[in-house]
C-alpha cells in the first residue's frame, strides 16, 4: 500500500537516527526538513481546510519525550477492559476511517508522528515485564496509529517482533487495517507476536473506510502470517448497525472462516460504534456524505452516541453465536461496554482487565 | 432576481425572524433548490420554533444522506403531506411534523419504544407504581418508582409488583435486548 506525504519533518537529534535513515532512502520524492525542536511541527494547520487530513500527510520523525507505555485510553471503570498496554511507536494513521476516534483524540496534534527512539520502549517494556513477572502481558502498538501502516519505509516491525521474540510473558499485538505484511514474513516471531486485523463488512469498508485494504486482502494477510508462525486475532469494532448490517456481518464471518481456520484464531474482539459528542461533531463535518455516520445513535448513559440498547445487544448476540458454533475455543470479548452487557450477551461477568489481558496474552 | 436568489432571501429572512443559527442557515442554504424550497414551505406553513426547525433540517438530512434521496422527495410523502395539508392547529401540526421525521430518522428505535410502551401499559399497574424506561433505549435500565402514602400502598405496590415480575422481565429483556 502506497501512501503519500506531502513532507518529512525531522528533528535534529534524529537527523542520524536509523529511522531517519530508512524513512529518507525509502521516500525520495518527498521534501525533506529539518528543525530544532517538532513540538511545534505536529499542531494543526490552521490555514488548511481540514487540518487532521494535512496532519495525515505530514510526518514528523522526532524523539519521544513521553513515556511509550500507556494504559488503552478506551479503558475505563465503567466498562469491562481487556488489560491492553499500549505502546506509542507513532501517533495517527495515513488511513482516514470516518468512525475513527483519532480525529477527535490528536485534533491537536494531528501530524504522523514516528518516533526514532523507539527503540527506547524495550526498555520501559522489559521494566514492566519485570514489575508484573506474575502475569502475562498483552502489548500493541495499534492503538493511536496503524501498526503496520508505514511499515514497508519504517521497518520498524522486524525490531519489534525480533525483540519480543526472545522474551518470554510478552505477547505483542500488531493492529491493522492493511495488508502491509513483507517484513514480519522474513522474522520468525516464535509465537510471541499476534497480527491482529479489524474487520468490517464491504459495505463499511466503502462508504467509511478510506485508504485501507479491503476486507478480503485482510484475511488474505492473515492467512499468509499464520502460516509465518504468526498468531492472528480480529476485531469486529466497530460494528455499525445499519439496515443489513445483521447479515453483512454474519458473512463476513462466513468469509473468515473460509480463509482462517476457527481453531487458528486466538480472539475475536467484537465493539459496537461509540462517539463522544465532539467526536461525532469532527467525524461528521470530516464525513458528510458518510451514511454510517447517520445511524441510530442515542446519547447513551456513559455520555457517547451509540446504537440504542437492544439493537445493540442484539448484533452482538447474533455474532457471538456464530463465533461460538465455529469453534466455543475462540476468545471472544466486548470492548466499552458494561458488566451488564456482558453477561447478556458471552452469558457471564467480564473479568478483570488484567485477568483478561493475561488470558489473552497466553492464549 | 434569479428564482435561486429569490429563494435565499425567502430562507434567509424566515431565519433571521426565528434567530436560527448561521450553521443551520448554511446548511439549508446548501442544500438543492428543492429542498431548500420544501423545507421553507414547511416551516413556514407549519409555523416551526427555532428549535424544531433546526431538528427538522438535522434529520432530513440524515434520512436523505442514508436514504440517497433528497430533503424535497422526503417531504412529498405521503405522511408529511398529510400534516402539511391537514387541519389542526399549526402547533400540533408542527409537533406532528417533527415526531414523523423522528419515526422516520429513528424506526427500528421507534418500533421498540412503542413495543416496549405497550408492555407497560398491559402491566395495568396502579397509580403508586410507574416504570421509567431508559431514554432513547441509551441503557439497558429500567426505573421502578414508587409514591406511597403510607404502609398499605407500600404494601399494595409491592404486592403489585410481585404479582407482575415474569412481565418485568420480558420488559427487562426487551430494553436489554435479546439474549
Amino acid at each position: 500500500m502506497n501512501f503519500e506525504l506531502d513532507e518529512i519533518v525531522i528533528e535534529e537529534q534524529c537527523r542520524h537516527s536509523p529511522l531517519a535513515a530508512r524513512i529518507i532512502r525509502a521516500s525520495l520524492d518527498v521534501p525533506v526538513r529539518f528543525t530544532d525542536d517538532a513540538r511545534q511541527d505536529i499542531r494543526p494547520n490552521p490555514n488548511a481546510a481540514d487540518p487532521f487530513a494535512a496532519g495525515k500527510r505530514k510526518m514528523v520523525i522526532m524523539h519521544r519525550r513521553a513515556p511509550f507505555l500507556m494504559a488503552c485510553p478506551a479503558g475505563s471503570s465503567e466498562f469491562a477492559c481487556c488489560g491492553y498496554l499500549v505502546m506509542v511507536l507513532a501517533s495517527n494513521c495515513p488511513m482516514d476511517c470516518s468512525y475513527c476516534f483519532l480525529q477527535d483524540y490528536i485534533a491537536d496534534n494531528p501530524a504522523f508522528q514516528v518516533y526514532a527512539n523507539y527503540t527506547d520502549a524495550f526498555d520501559e517494556l522489559e521494566r514492566a515485564r519485570r514489575r508484573l513477572s506474575d502475569r502475562a502481558l498483552r502489548v500493541g502498538t495499534g492503538e493511536l496509529a496503524d501498526s503496520l501502516a508505514f511499515d514497508r519505509i519504517t521497518g520498524a516491525s522486524r525490531d519489534l517482533v525480533g525483540y519480543c521474540a526472545s522474551r518470554d510473558g510478552i505477547l505483542l499485538e500488531l493492529k491493522t487495517k492493511t495488508d502491509e505484511i513483507d517484513n514480519l514474513l522474513s522474522v520468525d516471531p516464535r509465537g510471541r507476536t499476534l497480527v491482529s486485523w479489524t474487520l468490517s463488512p464491504d459495505r463499511v469498508f466503502a462508504t467509511s473506510e478510506k485508504g485501507t485494504a479491503s476486507p478480503t486482502a485482510r484475511i488474505k494477510a492473515a492467512q499468509r502470517v499464520l502460516e509465518a508462525g504468526y498468531k492472528v486475532a480480529f476485531h469486529l469494532d466497530p460494528i455499525i448497525a445499519y439496515a443489513d448490517a445483521e447479515r453483512d456481518y454474519l458473512a463476513l464471518l462466513v468469509e473468515l472462516f473460509d480463509f482462517v481456520s476457527p481453531e487458528d484464531i486466538s480472539f475475536i474482539s467484537l465493539g459496537g460504534l461509540r462517539m463522544t459528542p465532539a467526536l461525532r461533531s469532527a467525524a461528521r463535518k470530516r464525513h458528510p456524505q458518510d451514511p454510517m455516520l447517520c445511524g441510530e445513535d442515542v446519547l447513551a448513559a456513559d455520555g457517547r452516541y451509540r446504537t440504542f440498547t437492544p439493537l445493540r445487544v442484539s448484533l452482538f448476540g447474533a455474532l457471538e453465536r456464530r463465533i461460538a458454533a465455529a469453534s466455543p475455543a475462540i476468545l471472544r470479548y466486548l470492548c466499552m461496554e458494561p458488566a451488564s452487557v456482558h453477561r447478556r450477551v458471552l452469558g457471564r461477568s467480564p473479568a478483570p482487565p488484567a485477568a483478561v489481558g493475561a488470558t489473552l496474552a497466553r492464549h | 432576481m434569479s428564482q435561486r436568489e429569490d429563494l435565499r432571501e425567502r430562507v434567509l429572512s424566515w431565519a433571521e425572524a426565528r434567530h436560527l443559527d448561521t450553521e443551520h442557515i448554511q446548511r439549508w442554504l446548501a442544500l438543492d433548490a428543492a429542498s431548500a424550497a420544501a423545507i421553507l414551505h414547511a416551516a413556514s406553513s407549519l409555523g416551526l420554533r427555532t428549535g424544531q426547525a433546526q431538528a427538522a433540517l438535522e434529520m432530513l438530512e440524515e434520512i436523505a444522506l442514508r436514504e440517497g434521496t433528497d430533503a424535497a422527495s422526503i417531504l412529498a410523502r405521503a405522511p408529511f403531506k398529510r400534516i402539511l395539508e391537514g387541519a389542526g392547529s399549526a402547533p400540533a401540526r408542527a409537533r406532528a411534523f417533527v415526531n414523523e421525521l423522528r419515526v422516520m430518522r429513528f424506526p427500528r428505535l421507534g418500533r421498540a419504544l412503542e413495543e416496549l410502551k405497550a408492555e407497560v401499559a398491559a402491566l395495568k399497574l396502579p397509580q403508586t407504581v410507574r416504570m421509567v424506561l431508559p431514554k432513547d433505549l441509551g441503557s439497558d435500565e429500567l426505573r421502578i418508582e414508587l409514591r406511597v402514602r403510607d404502609g398499605e400502598e407500600l404494601r399494595a405496590s409491592v404486592r403489585t409488583l410481585e404479582s407482575r415480575i415474569a412481565a418485568i422481565e420480558r420488559i427487562l429483556a426487551l430494553i436489554g435486548g435479546p439474549v
